[in-house]
């Protein structure tokens, strides 16, 4: 059946759905392709019987054109969206993709991600802030956190420095103090 | 729109403090602000007020209509009315919730003022989910809503305008399509 | 402000520099908070608005100005005080919406680059909506996915449908998307729905409308989105 294989590279992408991108399906795209090409040659024999004036030949020709419409549909589509997802990785894991991630890539869409890299890097200069930073907006209030190990002096924003003891309690900006959370430093206490 | 910025907007409102310490005027971007003399009321936006309070700079003084009284009658009316009433504040909900969270023994019976606005959330809440499926049903392409909130609108956003959305795209298609019928 | 300002108090410094007034090109006198208050409205107009609106750079490069004006008093004024922590956390809000607009326009061009790069008569001209940094990310941008469009699947198609119709088959914004406005400036007799009688629109009152509708009236100032 026409188009099988075209449909088969949309399932893939949409199984995959909001997860890891799947590698690039160089088989299933070639075999597209093949068909693409297989189709036009034979509408393009088609088209000069019937020019030649034997009938018939007419269901057929529009049959593969529409088989093929439908393929180049899928496949673009394929190409597209996974283009998007790996444009939004920029913005998830920022210039530097990891390696599980690139091995799905094939080399055109690694270069497309380069050139990405680099056009919003010139933007964000010209304009003069960095749009992948502050992705919420910044919280009034501090939050309470307990202090796991000794930390020694650690200076805030605001020019406060905070003495972090083992056990000593302090109500800091989420900001300030989100990557000592991180590191096990600090401990929220809800 | 993210809560964090439904948040974030209502941040902007002014609130009355009563500050401990003495500063001139302060200048800031969004307006002028102070001076601030210890015992002396100064009017100052939600945001500031709420990291002065955790810093234990200020007293936070709720707002006229944050006390059980008015807040009962309000209750009442909007039990009573069939459509919204007006609210003191279009974030009335955030400002509630942030003065509860860090500023609670500034609020006289702070409980039942909770439960009171929390009754009043969803009295209105309830009119609203009646209001959109009477909306629906009689396949209004339009409606007027002044007095409902930014929290109240955003809550219902995203179903209500896809929902609208998607009905506009059939409506269109019927008036294409007249002979596929009206009833969808 | 006095002319010999003894530059002792921290908010001396501070005051000292927050030019409260700044003229626009037209001669028009505007503050800062004026500014920042368009600009945030340009910031939830721009969120809601299902198509790429006009560029309000001019608002945001005025509030990177009193920013960095802001940044280098507070740091010839040194750390640890209160006043200089209050204007940290008003600038943090401001870059924020700063941050949230730009990305907005920039997600809004990236979805919907070729239609808005391709220049037709029949449609909104977007292109004069770029900002100049816009223009020239949205050229790249465009370049770069026809330039991976064509390497791994048009290039390899048949002649006579390996190309890409610009004009057709790209995203395009659904002009029809609801949403929900409020009135800034009455306006009478507005039609909001092509079925419906037109009504006046006071001063104050919410709508739920679809945006094709009240687009005009956005683009003036007489509506605002919420």
């Amino acid at each position: 059946m026409f188009g099988e294989k075209a449909l088969e590279l949309v399932k893939e992408l949409k199984r995959s759905g909001d997860g890891s991108l799947p590698p690039y399906n160089e088989d299933c795209v070639r075999q597209v392709l093949d068909e693409m090409k297989a189709l036009f040659e034979q509408n393009q024999k088609d088209v000069s019987a019937t020019v030649a004036g034997e009938g018939g030949r007419i269901a057929g020709v529009q049959l593969r054109h529409a088989s093929l419409e439908r393929n180049k549909r899928c496949l673009l589509a394929y190409v597209y969206n996974r283009m998007e997802k790996i444009r939004d990785m920029r913005w998830d894991f920022g210039s530097v993709l990891p390696d599980d991630v690139k091995n799905n890539l094939n080399e055109h869409e690694l270069s497309w991600f380069g050139r990405y890299n680099r056009s919003l890097a010139k933007y964000m200069r010209s304009v003069g802030i960095d749009l992948t930073q502050d992705s919420k907006p910044p919280k009034s209030l501090y939050i309470e956190v307990r202090c796991l190990v000794d930390y020694g002096e650690f200076e805030t924003e605001d020019g406060n420095v905070v003495l972090l003891k083992k056990n000593s309690q302090h109500l800091l900006h989420r900001a300030d103090c989100e990557h000592l959370i991180r590191q096990g430093i600090l401990e929220h206490i809800i | 729109m993210d809560p964090s910025e439904v948040d974030f907007l209502s941040e902007k409102q002014h609130v009355k403090i009563l500050p401990n310490f003495k500063e001139g005027r302060i200048f800031l971007i969004s307006g002028d602000l102070g001076p601030f003399e210890p015992g002396l009321t100064a009017e100052v936006p939600l945001w500031m007020a709420v990291n002065l309070k955790q810093r234990k700079k200020c007293r936070i003084i709720p707002p006229d209509w944050m006390n059980i009284g008015q807040l009962e009658e309000r209750k009442d009316e909007e039990k009573e009315r069939e459509y919204f009433t007006e609210m003191p504040s279009k974030s009335y909900l955030e400002l509630a919730s942030l003065l509860l969270k860090s500023a609670r023994d500034d609020i006289p019976h702070a409980d039942e003022v909770q439960t009171l606005i929390k009754d009043i959330w969803e009295i209105r809440m309830a009119k609203l989910r009646k209001s959109i499926n009477i909306m629906m049903q009689e396949k209004e392409t339009h409606a007027r809503l002044d007095n409902l909130t930014h929290l109240e609108i955003n809550s219902i956003r995203p179903f209500l305008t896809s929902a609208l959305d998607r009905m506009h795209i059939l409506r269109c298609n019927v008036v294409e399509n007249p002979s596929t019928g009206t009833d969808y | 402000m006095a002319e010999n300002k003894e530059r002792g108090s921290l908010s001396d410094i501070l005051n000292d520099s927050v030019d409260s007034e700044i003229n626009e090109d037209e001669g028009e006198e505007v503050t800062a908070a004026e500014v920042l208050e368009r600009l945030e409205q340009a910031w939830l107009n721009e969120k809601f608005a299902p198509e790429l609106l006009e560029s309000k750079v001019e608002l945001v490069e005025c509030m990177l100005d009193q920013i960095k004006e802001m940044e280098e008093n507070l740091k010839e004024a040194g750390k640890g005080d209160l006043v200089g922590s209050l204007h940290r956390l008003e600038i943090q809000r401001i870059r924020y919406v700063i941050s949230s607009y730009l990305k907005i326009r920039l997600k809004k061009i990236e979805k919907y680059a070729f239609h808005i790069m391709e220049p037709s008569n029949d449609k909104t001209d977007y292109i004069s909506r770029l900002s100049a940094e816009e223009h020239v990310y949205a050229k790249e941008y465009c370049k770069n996915v026809e330039d991976l469009l064509k390497s791994l699947a048009l290039d390899d198609m048949p002649p006579n449908i390996n190309s890409l119709d610009k004009k057709k088959s790209v995203p395009q914004p659904n002009l029809d998307s609801y949403l929900f406005m409020k009135v800034l400036q009455p306006q009478e007799q507005v039609e909001l729905d092509p079925d419906d009688q037109p009504t006046d629109l006071e001063e104050g009152a919410q709508h739920l409308v679809r945006y094709s509708v009240i687009s005009s009236l956005l683009e003036n100032g007489a509506v605002a989105l919420t």
